[in-house]
């Protein structure tokens, strides 16, 4: 923990304090709607550091001055990598930890603005921000995309894991 | 030949043919579990085609869609079988899609004898719902918590808790039988309505936080991740529904809360904001 500050303190415009309230706030969101979802509930920790972890990813990215899209990406590729490591740990669907750790980077925002705008007939400032809305989403699905590309032989590697089959024939 | 056509059926393959019924059966409904309860296409279809291999059937073919399944069996040494299931949409259990993923993993490992499979799917179709209290809540907490997320302090946290609260009781007990685009339509004018009352009751001041916090139970996350994973995996017609899905739900909710706006100007005369 202390090491932590000392690293924040390097940089003093970050900003800690709003950090940890978001990353708080996102994992108690995405553990809730893990249990909306019916995700065992020995899983619910998991899911919370899913979402808690694409946030800070994002959060980071976009504060050393990446653009929300980009920024989106990287972060929706940090969850479904989490996810696949601890789908792979867990032996269960990488669907189960990801479907909530996405809910963080879901551009619910852009969407309420967008129709805000539409309402109040700035149409300028709606087709901007329903843009900007789209391609958060399609940051999302790209990052997702690219994720699941890599081999599940890649995981078990991180993790130590060998197939039963391998160990035999490696003794 | 004639005599081979009349030959008696051997007792033997009889009870095979018997089994292999079954054998598709358990798959299908297997299948049928994980379909329902929010897998991705390439599960389900994987999931049954390892069963019926495993019990030795060569012969299984399946076809699954986002909302049915289509299997059939056959060939010059195993009896036909084809069946066709319907599988409305219905809201995602991930833990049953975790059960069947356990005992799919099981099987291949020979630990389930075909009479014991009944009972295990029989176990994974009864698991416990949450009580709708508990689900409540849930949204209340992921509600509030996300308000807080998206730059509300925590008066406005305690609107959206809420309102998210309110929004899931309306869900439960009313929501879920109107058509999908309709529940969401109400469902965000409904959240609209709540935090301008809240607001003008002086319970949190930042109307818009309140209002995407609370609409965000709503957000058909299940659709959108398996819509995608559908069409990387080449599930073009399975995962093109999910997208259309997930569009008609958030469209429903940004056309909810753009009725609830303009219907407050024209009421008020003056824009919340």
């Amino acid at each position: 923990m202390t090491e932590l500050s000392a690293w924040f303190a390097f940089f003093p415009s970050f900003p800690t304090g709003e950090l940890f309230k978001q990353l708080l706030a996102a994992g108690v969101g995405t553990a809730a709607f893990s249990v909306l979802f019916y995700v065992p509930r020995k899983y619910y920790g998991f899911c919370a550091a899913c979402g808690a972890w694409g946030w800070l990813t994002y959060f980071v990215l976009e504060w050393a001055g990446m653009t929300v899209t980009e920024a989106t990406f990287f972060a929706a590729a940090a969850v479904v990598f989490l996810s696949r490591l601890f789908a792979v740990m867990e032996r269960c669907p990488a669907t189960l930890f990801m479907i909530p750790g996405i809910f963080p980077l879901v551009p619910g925002a852009g969407i309420y603005w967008t129709a805000y705008y539409i309402v109040t007939d700035q149409m300028e400032l709606a087709s901007r921000t329903g843009f900007s809305a789209v391609k958060a989403a399609v940051a999302i699905v790209l990052g997702i995309i690219f994720v699941f590309e890599i081999p599940q032989s890649f995981f078990k590697r991180v993790l130590g894991k060998k197939r039963a089959g391998e160990t035999a024939r490696n003794q | 030949m004639k005599l081979e056509e009349n030959r008696a059926p051997d007792p033997k393959e009889e009870s095979m043919a018997g089994d292999r019924q079954e054998i598709m059966e358990i798959a299908m409904r297997a299948g049928h579990i994980l379909l329902e309860n929010g897998a991705e296409i390439s599960r389900v279809e994987e999931t049954i085609d390892r069963i019926c291999r495993h019990y030795g059937i060569q012969s299984a073919n399946s076809f699954v869609l986002s909302n049915g399944i289509f299997s059939t069996m056959g060939n010059q040494r195993e009896e036909f079988f084809a069946r066709v299931q319907h599988i409305p949409v219905s809201g995602a259990h991930l833990n049953r899609v975790a059960a069947v993923n356990q005992l799919s993993r099981e099987i291949e490992e020979g630990k389930h004898t075909i009479a014991d499979l009944e009972r295990c799917l029989d176990d994974i179709e009864n698991m416990p719902g949450k009580r709708n209290i508990v689900q409540i809540m849930a949204s209340a907490v992921g509600s509030g918590a996300f308000c807080l997320f998206f730059g509300g302090d925590l008066l406005d946290s305690a609107a959206a808790f809420l309102s998210g609260m309110l929004l899931y009781v309306y869900i439960l007990y009313g929501g879920y039988r109107l058509s999908r685009l309709v529940e969401h339509i109400l469902g965000g004018a409904l959240v609209t309505f709540l935090c301008m009352v809240f607001y003008h009751l002086g319970l949190g001041h930042n109307v818009s936080s309140m209002i995407i916090g609370s609409v965000i139970p709503m957000i058909p996350g299940v659709a959108f991740t398996n819509a995608i994973r559908d069409l990387t995996d080449g599930d073009y017609i399975a995962g093109s529904v999910r997208m259309m899905d997930t569009a008609l739900v958030v469209l429903g909710i940004a056309l909810g809360v753009g009725m609830m706006f303009t219907a407050y100007y024209r009421i008020t005369g003056g824009n919340l904001l």
